[in-house]
């Protein structure tokens, strides 16, 4: 068929190619210019503010004739030189190391759970439409929500204690306040990343599964062999997302367990304290190295992943498909 | 030809004779093509479902319970699961004037969604119908900006709407919203646009459609489901979103999680009235979540894979 029209259309597509590419940047830059507009101003502004306010500093006390010093002064990278020294250095560490944490151990178990939920909501049996609504739930409820009833839960008297028969005093400091944090956000989250296996779970063809079958695949392999790979793309965003969610994580910990408990201090909280003592340019100097930690994470992950995650994965036309082998060795990617 | 095979094995998948025992059944329960690919899953997997559903609903099953309790009722421990029902706390909240809280939730999330939708889908079809140069560097920029803690970014943009004086006021929220949904409906749009036949659009360009005409009536029908996943991702997050909404607004555009921080600390004793309150803040989105579930599982498996 393509080939009987091929001679007929040649020359206009031609032509009209011609015109159009000047043309088709016009107008893609025309249709992103909005989006990133919004983007620029309500989003890159402030990066550049805190990054910018990072290098002041309040000023504290008096001055030499004993007037109460007022508004900022620039000092450089003082901010960040004193982040990194004595305690402050060493509150900051584990700060860090609780954010990295959380993020690993979090995004794991949330993706164990959810690709497990995956495989057993995308069976038949009755009631499917009621779990899968159900099970949608805690992700939908406002954090607020969520935090609160946690809370109830942990608390000394609480349904945990009750279950477990034990007096485990939860928001105090330590291993259980952690494992507190843990809980929630993956009752929380690890539903939506079994929606998401779940969607890409559907496209598989049921034949897929028949001729491994058919070639004798045990079930462990058609899962390692078929599924996984198949639900790897929807899998890697939404890792990717969670990962980024993970590293700025703020609520949660601070809701259920507390300001000034260091097991569980985030770098996000640290700078939502500096933000709270009126240390305006030192939280900003937290929310600046917070910022390109998560810059490198996700550089990162884009770069080992990034094929399935933003490239290959995502494009069908045939334009694109073509490209794609060029991209992929520009970019050092192994399939 | 069947249409069904046991089931991919989850790492919690042992039972390899079970699956086998299932299939003399089959053909009884036949599938409809590929309309419906989930595989049958045995009575065991139906209780490890439910075992695990009842796990991850229980607060909030024991949330609904406890606000449709007295007082009374709420405060024993355990509490007493078949105490009479009423809805009184509910009359309670509206007494205390919860209803403003809920309209301007609605209006931010809402107009929010919209405006995120009218400036998604041309940037979408921008970076994935006709792919613009270096679009993956685009997608990264759009992702970037998921990269600043919230906190960081609260300060200066408190100062700017101080400065425009629009401080307490609900359109800021849907400014807000609109560019803290803007990037994941990119990426999501991005992926169901491509799935849009490239024939329909030659056709259409071929019958001289414009763009409007093209993204209106073939862009917009074929990815409805995806659209409609969206949106219901938008609305959700828009109407959880707790800081902005905290920090922003006083009395005028205060938002329902707002009211239900405030709520806490005044009535924090009161168990059933708490958990009313909480229920109601969540009502809207759980009655989106539970009307849409499948339209959202739907629509997500538009561009979740190839």
């Amino acid at each position: 068929m393509a080939v009987t029209e091929a001679p007929a259309r040649a020359p206009v597509a031609k032509s009209k190619k011609a015109y159009s590419n000047e043309d088709h940047g016009r107008l893609a830059a025309m249709l992103l210019t909005p989006t990133m507009a919004v983007l620029l101003i309500v989003i890159g502004y402030p990066i550049l503010a805190a990054m910018y306010q990072s290098l002041f500093t309040t000023n504290q006390g008096v001055d030499e004739s004993g007037f109460v010093q007022e508004g900022e002064k620039f000092t450089g990278l003082d901010n960040y030189t004193a982040i990194f020294s004595g305690a402050a250095g060493e509150r900051f560490w584990n700060a860090f190391y609780n954010t990295t944490f959380f993020t690993v151990v979090c995004v794991v178990i949330e993706v164990i759970i959810g690709v497990m939920m995956a495989l057993i909501m995308n069976k038949a049996f009755t009631g499917k439409g009621l779990i899968r609504a159900s099970i949608l739930v805690p992700w939908a409820i406002p954090t607020v929500v969520s935090a609160l009833l946690w809370r109830w839960i942990f608390d000394a008297n609480g349904v945990a204690n009750n279950i477990i028969n034990q007096q485990i005093l939860w928001s105090t400091d330590g291993w259980q306040a952690k494992a507190a944090v843990i809980i929630a956000d993956t009752w929380k989250t690890a539903p939506f990343i079994g929606l998401l296996v779940l969607a890409g779970l559907q496209v598989i063809p049921a034949e897929v599964y028949e001729a491994a079958k058919i070639d004798g695949a045990s079930a462990i392999s058609q899962f390692r062999h078929i599924t996984l790979p198949l639900v790897k793309p929807a899998l890697l965003v939404a890792v990717l997302f969670r990962i980024l969610d993970n590293l700025r994580m703020f609520d949660l910990p601070y809701v259920l367990v507390g300001a000034q408990k260091p097991s569980v201090e985030t770098v996000s909280i640290l700078a939502f304290l500096e933000n709270n003592n009126a240390r305006f340019g030192s939280a900003a100097a937290f929310a600046v190295l917070l910022f390109l930690y998560i810059v490198v994470v996700a550089y990162a992950f884009v770069r080992l992943l990034g094929a399935d995650v933003i490239g290959d994965a995502r494009v069908k036309t045939p334009k694109a498909a073509k490209r794609r082998p060029n991209r992929s060795i520009a970019r050092g990617d192994t399939p | 030809m069947t249409t069904t095979a046991p089931g991919p094995a989850g790492p919690v998948q042992k039972e390899g004779p079970e699956t086998s025992a299932a299939s003399p059944r089959r053909p009884l329960r036949r599938k409809r093509g590929a309309e419906d690919l989930s595989q049958r899953g045995g009575p065991i997997w139906a209780l490890l479902a439910w075992a695990l559903t009842l796990l991850f609903f229980a607060p909030v099953a024991w949330m609904v319970l406890t606000s449709l309790h007295k007082e009374v009722d709420a405060a024993t421990n355990p509490p007493s699961i078949f105490a009479p029902l009423t809805f009184s706390q509910y009359g309670l909240l509206f007494d205390r004037g919860v209803g403003p809280y809920l309209i301007n939730s609605a209006m931010a999330s809402a107009l929010s969604t919209i405006l995120v939708l009218a400036l998604a889908l041309p940037a979408a079809y921008a970076l994935s119908i006709k792919p613009v140069e270096k679009w993956t560097d685009v997608m990264f920029f759009f992702l970037s900006t998921k990269f600043l803690p919230p906190i960081a970014a609260l300060l200066p943009i408190y100062l700017i709407v101080k400065d425009l004086g629009m401080l307490d006021n609900v359109y800021t929220l849907v400014l807000l919203y609109t560019s803290m949904n803007l990037p994941i409906a990119v990426w999501m749009m991005q992926s169901f646009l491509a799935e849009v036949p490239k024939e329909m659009l030659e056709a259409a360009e071929v019958d001289g459609a414009g763009l409007l005409r093209t993204l209106w009536s073939i862009v917009r029908p074929v990815t409805m489901p995806g659209i409609a996943a969206t949106a219901l991702i938008c609305v959700i997050f828009s109407w959880n979103e707790f800081m902005f909404a905290l920090n922003l607004t006083a009395t005028r555009a205060s938002t329902a999680p707002v009211f239900l921080v405030g709520f806490i600390s005044s009535q924090g004793l009161f168990l059933a009235k708490l958990c009313a309150a909480a229920t109601l803040v969540s009502l809207p989105v759980l009655i989106a979540g539970w009307a849409a579930q499948d339209k959202l599982v739907r629509g997500l498996s538009l561009g979740a894979i190839k």
